[in-house]
């Protein structure tokens, strides 16, 4: 998946110590990035992930040069480009809301970057046909944008910027204005789309569900900061920090102090007598505060009864949240720890447990994580 | 976005709007209203198909009094005047306030940006007489005396904050990632302004320039005090065609003007409401 140049992995986009700083000078100047490192490989889809505010926007409208950096150097593979006009820079930008000129035609959307760069009229119209048909637009090349739907909007404003060759694609949030099902199905195209044209993409999203289904890696961000650079299983099995385990998926965060440790067990408690056993990953000694954490979908209920293994624990039920596929139990464990667990419904689609029901909390040692603090 | 528009637009749903006809005497009172407002005009029209030699007795239909006006010299050349007025000072004011508008709405954060744009619509609310005179003492005063060119450029200053509204009002309700797209995709700043400002400003600017064309043609107090001999527009000949006596032919004139005038404003009603349901955000 990722090209590869003797071996060695290309670098499409190096951002080195970007600092962008809004309103500098002034008794209110705003950092929206701080010293930012982070390299992008060549044909790669890298997802900046975050809350909103959390600088991911900045980074992209920087490397498209509609903003100017306040400090630090950004790459295109080995030229500079931080201080270049946009329309300088060989990289493409699909906005959030597609920003496709009303007063022109798909198609001369679609042409309006070759004929910037002076292409021949010939190589112009061949290009304007197969990037349309690419994303299954040739049949809708003489219509005005207003005459679209958002879905078909988002297909032509991928085009447009497709059609120049960009040797990387930024995308801003362009899935946030379409509807659920439409969303899903253009996350696999998009996904295609990169694969069938090599080339990178960078994207910017806040929802993780979507960072965790298209991209090769992700950076998380948060208050101008790479909180986490890495594959979606990393990020999300081993989220760094109490941020990304947060922003990522469901989680149930334990804070417990370290009663032992031996050779690969470390024991942490919580109130009297909740004992957690967890992998250790050294650097810890007995009587520090850690903090663990439990993926929801990771823990097991089963009804209490004799048959329980010596591994589970009890727990009432004390919440009940129905989503259809699962559903999220809140079970109080006693010492106030509170953990939520997913359990699949029946067949017969009845909800296993009824709330105040006594159950049975299953989880392995391997499921718990700590988290460096 | 469209969950902004419904939110923004869902109290005024929800509001329970009672009829008009609840209340008690208000038809009569809008009747009224408008006949307050519109009568001496409908008189006016009315009387200028008077075959009759005064103005206010009745003698039969006719338009005899259209086809003096049309024959009369100095009305022709009043008209001919007031074209060329209306005409130069628009082009000059309308191209004057796109490039303020420009700077203003899309200039980024620059010092005394707040001051110029008071500045730009401040004439707005001076009283007139008080610029008329202003620029007439300005004229003599640097001696200059260039007849129709004197009320040219008095009309193209108090044109310009008529035009730079709609215009401004536009670039404002114009999303900058167009322009950003465009610089995306290659083009210059000039390409950008030429290919994707302009034709998408282009309804505000046509707005403007109808706005000024009506005012400038309309305008009599700066006129008359700055027009010499020679330079008399419509609204001044008018004027001193009173003074001489009531007749039809007045009203004859001033039924033309206003329909001129109504079609034009019309016209830019058309034009800015269709700017408002273009697609442009």
């Amino acid at each position: 998946m990722i090209t590869c140049n003797g071996g060695k992995m290309t670098t499409a986009i190096d951002i080195r110590g970007v600092t962008k700083t809004y309103n500098p000078g002034s008794n209110r100047p705003v950092k929206a990035l701080d010293n930012v490192s982070l390299a992008i490989n060549d044909n790669e889809f890298f997802t900046l992930l975050g809350p909103s505010g959390c600088g991911k926007t900045t980074l992209l409208r920087l490397i498209a040069g509609f903003e100017q950096v306040s400090g630090g150097e950004i790459m295109l593979f080995d030229d500079e480009i931080e201080n270049l006009e946009p329309n300088q820079r060989p990289v493409n930008t699909v906005f959030q809301h597609y920003a496709l000129f009303p007063h022109m035609t798909v198609a001369a959307n679609v042409a309006f970057g070759l004929e910037r760069l002076k292409k021949p009229r010939s190589e112009i119209e061949a290009t304007v046909e197969r990037v349309l048909t690419l994303v299954k637009m040739k049949h809708l090349g003489d219509r005005r944008p207003n005459q679209l739907s958002g879905g078909q909007q988002q297909r032509v404003a991928l085009a447009r910027a497709l059609a120049p060759s960009p040797k990387v694609l930024l995308l801003d949030e362009p899935l946030s204005a379409l509807d659920l099902k439409l969303r899903q199905a253009m996350r696999e195209e998009l996904k295609q789309l990169q694969k069938e044209t090599g080339i990178t993409f960078v994207f910017v999203t806040h929802d993780q569900e979507e960072a965790l289904a298209m991209s090769d890696r992700i950076a998380v961000m948060s208050d101008g900061e790479v909180q986490q650079i890495g594959g979606p299983t990393d990020i999300y099995e081993h989220p760094v920090n109490r941020f990304v385990a947060d922003f990522i998926g469901d989680t149930n965060f334990l804070d417990c102090e370290i009663v032992s440790i031996r050779d690969d067990l470390v024991t942490c408690r919580i109130g009297r007598e909740n004992l957690f056993e967890v992998e250790n990953t050294g650097g810890h000694t007995v009587g520090d505060q850690v903090t663990l954490f439990l993926r929801p979908e990771k823990i097991s209920l089963s009804a209490l009864d004799t048959k329980n293994g010596p591994d589970t624990r009890p727990g009432k039920v004390a919440n009940i949240v129905y989503l259809g596929n699962q559903t999220a139990y809140t079970v109080d464990m006693g010492d106030g720890i509170e953990l939520v667990a997913q359990a699949r419904p029946r067949e017969d689609g009845k909800l296993p447990f009824a709330f105040g029901e006594q159950v049975a909390v299953g989880f392995s040692t391997r499921a718990l994580r700590m988290l460096a603090q | 976005m469209s969950d902004q528009e419904h939110a923004l637009s869902a109290p005024n749903k929800g509001k329970k709007v009672l009829p008009v006809g609840h209340y008690r005497g208000l038809g009569a009172w809008t009747v009224f209203f408008f006949v307050f407002l519109y009568l001496p005009i409908v008189v006016l029209v009315f009387y200028s198909f008077n075959a009759n030699r005064t103005v206010m007795s009745w003698g039969g239909f006719g338009i005899e009094w259209y086809l003096k006006a049309f024959e009369n010299d100095g009305i022709q050349k009043a008209v001919w005047n007031t074209l060329i007025v209306a005409t130069v000072s628009t082009i000059f004011s309308t191209a004057i306030a796109t490039i303020g508008a420009l700077v203003l709405a899309r200039g980024g954060n620059f010092r005394g940006k707040t001051i110029s744009l008071g500045l730009i619509t401040l004439p707005l609310m001076v009283p007139e007489i008080v610029t008329a005179v202003a620029v007439l003492i300005f004229f003599s005063a640097i001696g200059m005396n260039w007849g129709l060119g004197n009320v040219i450029i008095a009309h193209i200053t108090f044109c310009i904050p008529f035009a730079f509204m709609p215009i401004r009002a536009r670039l404002e309700g114009m999303d900058t990632s167009y322009e950003q797209a465009a610089r995306d995709l290659y083009a210059s700043e000039w390409e950008t302004f030429r290919f994707v400002t302009a034709p998408l400003l282009m309804p505000g600017i046509v707005a403007g320039a109808m706005l000024a064309f009506v005012i400038s043609m309309d305008d009599f107090i700066i006129t008359l005090m700055v027009g010499g001999a020679g330079s008399t527009t419509l609204p001044v000949y008018i004027y001193s065609m009173i003074r001489r006596g009531l007749t039809p032919e007045i009203n004859a004139v001033c039924t033309v003007l206003l329909f001129v005038s109504v079609a034009i404003v019309t016209a830019y009603w058309v034009v800015s409401k269709k700017s408002q349901t273009d697609t442009v955000h």
